[in-house]
């Protein structure tokens, strides 16, 4: 991860015009998969992605089973026109870790002992790659699993942090992901406090290791605003302001 | 101490701070009632609650679903119930307990394909839902076109008491069954009435959260705003319909949607909209204990009132309904079962099986009488 062009200008502003501070704009539908239990489409800054949620349904092939709770799959896939050359569709390494990363970011929030023998799939196509399509991608099957009515302890949302320039910066794209310094994915759960994911690609001191943790996790509550947003406009049209009566 | 109305949630919402007890998808984690799916929140005298408002069908013991027979072994049939667990009836329930694999043979009874009504017996973590086609008014669905909504729209579908279907029903001159686990199956003379009973139910499964739903779907069955089968109903099963019953569909139309689905929902979780409504339905709450039996009665009154306005209408003909005598005859037999059904409720879960059950008879009955007129003719 060698620098070979600045990245940030004098006036603060990245390659992208935002500020080291800014989240790409961020945009979420729900319910987009008819055939779905659960749907998002996402498109994060320049990312878009579909995400797909089936179950709890039926476990095949049926030795895959757990007596005890159910079983989360997750399948992270690049289209082959998501990228500026063409991908191979196979399942590459780098797939196979996201899935296996993708699973582990989402199983602390989801109740799985509530479907035991069952299982939950969740299917997430990449259309258009632009760095942090792992983040994107959490943050929405964990809407979509939330759409699908699978009991949650909280939503998870995802958020990258990174160096540039030595600088620490909010949300990194694929140029700074590339040409960066350090590149630290981060999945938190709002409310319980807790950080479900923690990547980091690069080096960093301990100083800057705090303060981008810090920066990222503040990113994953704007993004949790935009994913709390984004149901509740789904379930309850403009009336998204919660109508609670104290007596 | 602070009492919740109602409040929207999405998972890890926290409801409210407390010592309150944790109902139905909610959780406590610390101090503090979390909600663990999508849905309205409601506080009550029991505890904390969240209505979900997505979700796949999961079983439980004493609910009424409709299901398909998909394959069969020597002892029993597998029956896929629209949910992650496939079901199993077992041959002794339908032949009797000396049922022999070498001597009787099972697809004369039930054959892969085939709809049936039936009830869930047993079910936990460990072992896939039992069935029984036992109890009355259970069994096989002769004929009628079957369409999957989701389980957490059944509440809406069926309306508050009984009044969505029942205007689909009489619109369209069909007989609609409605299992828990959200099948649903259309029967009736006309293919037109059946699609357009087929559009409706569609209909009120996507758009159950939203404004005036009645309002449109008589819209779309071209149901005038002032039911004229309703002042009918009141009238020819006045003495097993409840008060609530006869209520205008003004009255209906004037309760936002979301709440209606609410007060129709199953799981004992409407208790806090009761409250709400107590002026409008003081005397029906003094019959109805619990909401269990609320749903129940619900099914119930649709049956009891179903046969009425069709046999009445000029119409009555062509569609599958009773004979005006029969009705008649039908109104009094129901008047001694729901005595009946009122007395089990007092049991723990007897009132909504049978009450459900009332309502499947209905639809066998009809489909019986019109089998013997289409063959006398």
């Amino acid at each position: 991860m060698s620098q070979t062009r600045s990245l940030i200008d004098k006036q603060g502003k990245r390659t992208d015009g935002r500020t080291v501070e800014q989240l790409r704009e961020v945009k979420m539908a729900v319910g987009v998969v008819k055939n779905a239990d659960g749907s998002v489409f996402i498109e994060f800054g320049k990312n878009k992605i579909i995400v797909a949620v089936y179950g709890p349904r039926e476990v095949h092939p049926k030795h895959m089973a757990q007596s005890d709770r159910c079983v989360l799959r997750c399948r992270y896939h690049m289209s082959p026109f998501s990228t500026d050359t063409r991908k191979n569709p196979a399942p590459s390494r780098r797939e196979v870790e996201i899935s296996k990363v993708m699973r582990e970011a989402l199983e602390p929030a989801l109740m799985l002992e509530d479907y035991p023998r069952a299982a939950i799939d969740v299917y997430v196509e990449v259309l258009q790659a632009d760095g942090g399509s792992r983040c994107a991608g959490i943050s929405a099957a964990s809407v979509a699993l939330a759409d699908a009515g699978i009991n949650m302890r909280d939503l998870v949302a995802a958020c990258a942090a990174g160096k540039v320039d030595d600088k620490i910066v909010l949300d990194i794209n694929d140029t700074e992901d590339k040409e960066g310094g350090a590149d630290m994915p981060v999945a938190y759960m709002p409310h319980l406090d807790e950080v479900t994911l923690l990547q980091l690609d690069g080096i960093l001191t301990r100083d800057q290791f705090n303060q981008c943790f810090d920066t990222a996790v503040e990113g994953c509550k704007m993004v949790y605003e935009i994913q709390k947003q984004a149901l509740m406009q789904k379930y309850f049209g403009n009336e998204t302001e919660v109508k609670e009566e104290v007596q | 101490m602070q009492e919740l109305k109602r409040k929207y949630v999405i998972p890890g919402d926290k409801i409210v701070d407390g010592n309150f007890r944790p109902l139905m998808n909610v959780i406590r984690i610390g101090d503090s009632i979390i909600s663990t799916r999508i849905g309205i929140a409601e506080a009550g005298r029991d505890g904390i609650k969240v209505i979900p408002l997505s979700g796949v069908y999961i079983p439980r013991i004493n609910d009424i679903v409709i299901g398909k027979i998909v394959d069969r072994s020597s002892l029993s049939w597998d029956v896929d119930i629209n949910s992650c667990f496939s079901a199993h009836l077992p041959a002794q329930d339908v032949f009797g307990r000396d049922f022999s694999p070498a001597r009787d043979d099972m697809n004369r009874e039930m054959a892969t394909g085939d709809l049936i009504t039936a009830r869930i017996i047993a079910f936990d973590r460990t072992r896939d839902p039992m069935l029984t086609v036992q109890d009355r008014d259970l069994g096989k669905i002769p004929r009628g076109e079957s369409l999957k909504i989701s389980a957490t729209r059944v509440p809406r579908l069926i309306g508050k008491r009984g009044s969505m279907i029942q205007t689909i029903e009489q619109a369209t001159q069909t007989r609609v069954i409605i299992g828990q686990n959200g099948v649903v199956v259309v029967t009736g003379r006309s293919q037109g009435g059946i699609e357009l009973a087929v559009k409706a139910i569609k209909m009120v499964e996507e758009e159950a959260h939203t404004s005036n739903l009645t309002q449109r779907i008589k819209v779309l069955l071209n149901v005038p705003d002032t039911t004229p089968a309703q002042p009918q109903l009141s009238q020819s099963t006045s003495s097993s319909v409840p008060a609530a019953m006869s209520a205008t569909s003004k009255d209906i139309s004037e309760v936002s949607p979301t709440k209606s689905e609410l007060q129709s929902a199953p799981n004992d979780i409407q208790q806090p909209l009761r409250k709400e409504q107590q002026s409008q339905d003081k005397e029906e709450q003094e019959q109805q204990p619990s909401s269990r039996h609320h749903l129940g009665q619900e099914k119930a009154s649709v049956s009891s009132s179903d046969g009425s306005p069709s046999s009445s209408s000029p119409t009555s003909a062509d569609a599958i309904s009773l004979p005006s005598s029969h009705s008649k005859s039908r109104s009094q037999d129901e008047r001694g079962r729901k005595s009946d059904d009122q007395r089990s409720v007092a049991g723990v879960t007897g009132g909504d099986t049978r009450k459900a059950k009332t309502y499947v008879k209905g639809v066998h009955e009809g489909l019986q009488e019109h089998d013997k007129k289409e063959a006398n003719s």
